[in-house]
């Protein structure tokens, strides 16, 4: 019988700063690991111990995988510590994925804050392999400062695409910094109208969207409170809950939230999935 | 089903023939200070020991500890064999009750889910336990000051969803075969058992009756309303605080309790490598929900508490469609703090109702 526990050593084949707190790791596991947007995986330092991380590259892409982490833990501490060639172990995916059926012909809305732009920038290069069979794909990203921003040489690539546009914010003015300033939400404040220049003869409807979230607990919150105002149907909008997912089978309890095994029902959890809950974020 | 009758000796000796190939364990009563009259587990040797004790309540160990071991490696690092290497030699546990039966339910569901019809993961460490083990069952012949497996539904004997099963009764016990594990236990000693007669059934029934009982009367004062597997506990944060008030969060409800089936994975060296072991964990301690930022869904310990008991009397409901407190007591039995989930849950419920 399979062992559900086995890490599966994992190369590292690239490393590259994001941030200054944040690195983006390309490895490849000895043994092919394929997952869809949406699902994480479970990351072993050698003699450190386990934690859960969203790969940020693309799904279609099988041989090697991408993660892109912030240091705030010890597993992630002794990660940044290590060396191209070091391997690290990698379980999984577990979790649910983004059913991108049901986005065909919609309006995406993407809302990231922070690292939380890492396990959307899979969902958003599984959207691209198929750009021309949604609508519209509005893209709005919140950093602490213009030094915060991840992925800042891919963000006017992504841009390029016809149906698609990027917003960005940062929390507060920073010297030189000529866009908008604010948390997310303030990115939201144009729904449903949403006129950018570049996709301006594409009208955005409330009703044909769906909205995807990833961030800090709090962000989710206030992003989940602002598009609800603009319309959304809690069924519209997807969470990446952030909860202790520690086995990723639904066993160890550690991310239990009411009946739900996040590793298992979630991570990517509906708001109406968690309305019942008086604080789920 | 087939029954025999065996007497205390015969007994033994039957014991005795299961422990030349299986590991064998027995309730039986140590003489220690502060519990002498909670019998626990103890592996068989060359004879089986005189202080066997199948009267009573529950033994003091739930059957997880022979199921799902309290700490058990899982995997190494690097590993390259994708099959789990589990040890899992024949056993046979005697001893268990109805409460502890029930708790083997929830295992079941959580861990191997093919054969109880969930939608989780199977786990070969449980599995090839449990298919390896053999659970003989036993009636309670009294109940505990805490026990109260009737207000949840249960009762103190098994009569279904068994292998093998004694009743105590005058002067022997009847063994009752439920299944073919249980079938295969009894081959071949028929020279140690005689018939089952009237007057055994009708003892059998008379200790079933008054046990249970006995139980209901002890637990007429925590008596709710609301039927045990309709609770919505809700979260009236003054009520799990009150709830709370004697809590320090040790976990020990949760090691002793026969349906806590969490665990924590934790890292460590080991021949020029590492190894991964699983270990009981308990949700009251405050890093459970600790999530790599620091934040914490669960920060303050009512919180927690109020997380484990919901968990038995809804989550599980909701997700298994099973009740996980099986009323065996032993949470109360072992809190230093004397929380009783009986008082804590009708705490609740009333509270709830008055709001």
């Amino acid at each position: 019988m399979k062992n559900l526990y086995r890490p599966i050593e994992s190369v590292i084949e690239d490393i590259k700063k994001e941030t200054h707190n944040i690195t983006t790791y390309r490895f490849r596991p000895k043994e092919p690991i394929s997952f869809k947007a949406g699902q994480f995986v479970e990351l072993t330092v050698p003699g450190v111990g386990e934690a859960p991380f969203t790969p940020s590259s693309n799904p279609a892409v099988t041989e090697t995988m991408e993660i892109t982490i912030m240091r705030v833990g010890c597993v992630t501490e002794a990660l940044e510590k290590m060396k191209v060639g070091d391997t690290v172990g990698i379980r999984g995916p577990y979790g649910n994925a983004y059913n991108l059926e049901d986005f065909d012909d919609k309006n995406i809305v993407i809302v990231g804050g922070g690292v939380g732009l890492a396990p959307l920038r899979s969902l958003i290069l599984a959207l691209f392999e198929n750009v021309e069979k949604y609508k519209r794909i509005s893209i709005r990203y919140g950093a602490r400062t213009p030094m915060d921003i991840v992925y800042a040489d891919a963000l006017p690539e992504w841009e390029k695409y016809p149906n698609v546009d990027v917003h960005l914010t940062i929390d507060e003015p920073y010297p030189g910094w000529q866009g908008t300033v604010g948390v997310v939400t303030v990115l939201l404040e144009d729904l449903p109208l949403l006129t950018t220049a570049n996709v301006d003869d594409l009208p955005f409807t409330v009703e044909n969207a769906v909205a995807c979230v990833c961030g800090p607990p709090i962000m989710l919150k206030f992003v989940n409170m602002a598009l609800l105002e603009k319309g959304f149907d809690p069924n519209q909008i997807y969470h990446s809950m952030e909860r202790n997912m520690s086995c990723g089978l639904g066993k160890c309890g550690h991310c239990m939230m009411g009946e739900y095994y996040i590793c298992k029902d979630g991570a990517v959890m509906t708001a109406a999935q968690v309305a019942k809950f008086e604080d789920p974020f | 089903m087939k029954e025999v009758f065996i007497g205390r000796e015969n007994l033994l000796k039957l014991i005795g023939r299961w422990a030349k190939d299986h590991r064998v364990y027995v309730p039986v009563t140590f003489d220690i200070m502060n519990h002498p009259e909670t019998p626990d587990y103890e592996l068989v040797k060359e004879e089986v020991p005189a202080s066997l004790e199948l009267h009573g309540a529950c033994p003091a160990q739930t059957p997880k500890s022979f199921l799902f071991y309290s700490r058990e490696v899982v995997s190494k690092y690097p590993n390259s064999n994708p099959e789990a290497e589990v040890e899992a030699p024949p056993t046979v546990l005697v001893g268990p009750r109805a409460c502890d039966l029930e708790g083997i339910k929830k295992f079941d569901k959580v861990y191997w889910s093919t054969k109880h019809f969930t939608e989780e993961y199977d786990d070969p460490f449980y599995i090839e336990k449990r298919e390896n083990t053999t659970i003989v069952s036993v009636d309670c012949t009294a109940a505990k000051e805490t026990c109260f497996c009737t207000i949840v539904g249960g009762k103190p004997y098994v009569d279904a969803d068994f292998d093998l099963n004694i009743s105590p009764v005058e002067n022997g016990y009847i063994l009752s075969v439920g299944s073919e594990k249980g079938e295969k236990l009894m081959a071949g000693s028929d020279d140690l058992t005689s018939e089952v007669t009237g007057g055994h059934h009708d003892e059998q029934k008379r200790i079933r009756g008054s046990v249970t009982e006995a139980i209901e009367r002890q637990n007429a004062e925590f008596k709710v309303d609301v039927p045990y597997d309709k609770h919505e506990l809700g979260s009236d944060e003054d009520a799990w605080a009150h709830v709370t008030a004697n809590c320090v969060g040790c976990g020990a409800c949760n090691r002793a309790c026969p349906t806590c089936t969490c665990f924590l994975l934790w890292d460590q060296k080991a021949d020029g490598g590492y190894e991964r072991t699983r270990n009981w964990d308990t949700c009251l301690s405050i890093g459970y929900a600790r999530t790599g930022g620091g934040g914490n869904s669960r920060a303050n310990l009512p919180q927690r508490l109020e997380n484990r008991i919901r968990c038995k009397m809804e989550y599980s409901r909701d997700r298994y469609k099973l009740v996980t407190c099986t009323g065996c007591g032993r949470c109360i039995d072992v809190c230093m703090g004397r929380i009783d989930m009986r008082e804590a849950i009708k705490h609740v419920v009333t509270e709830m109702a008055k709001a």
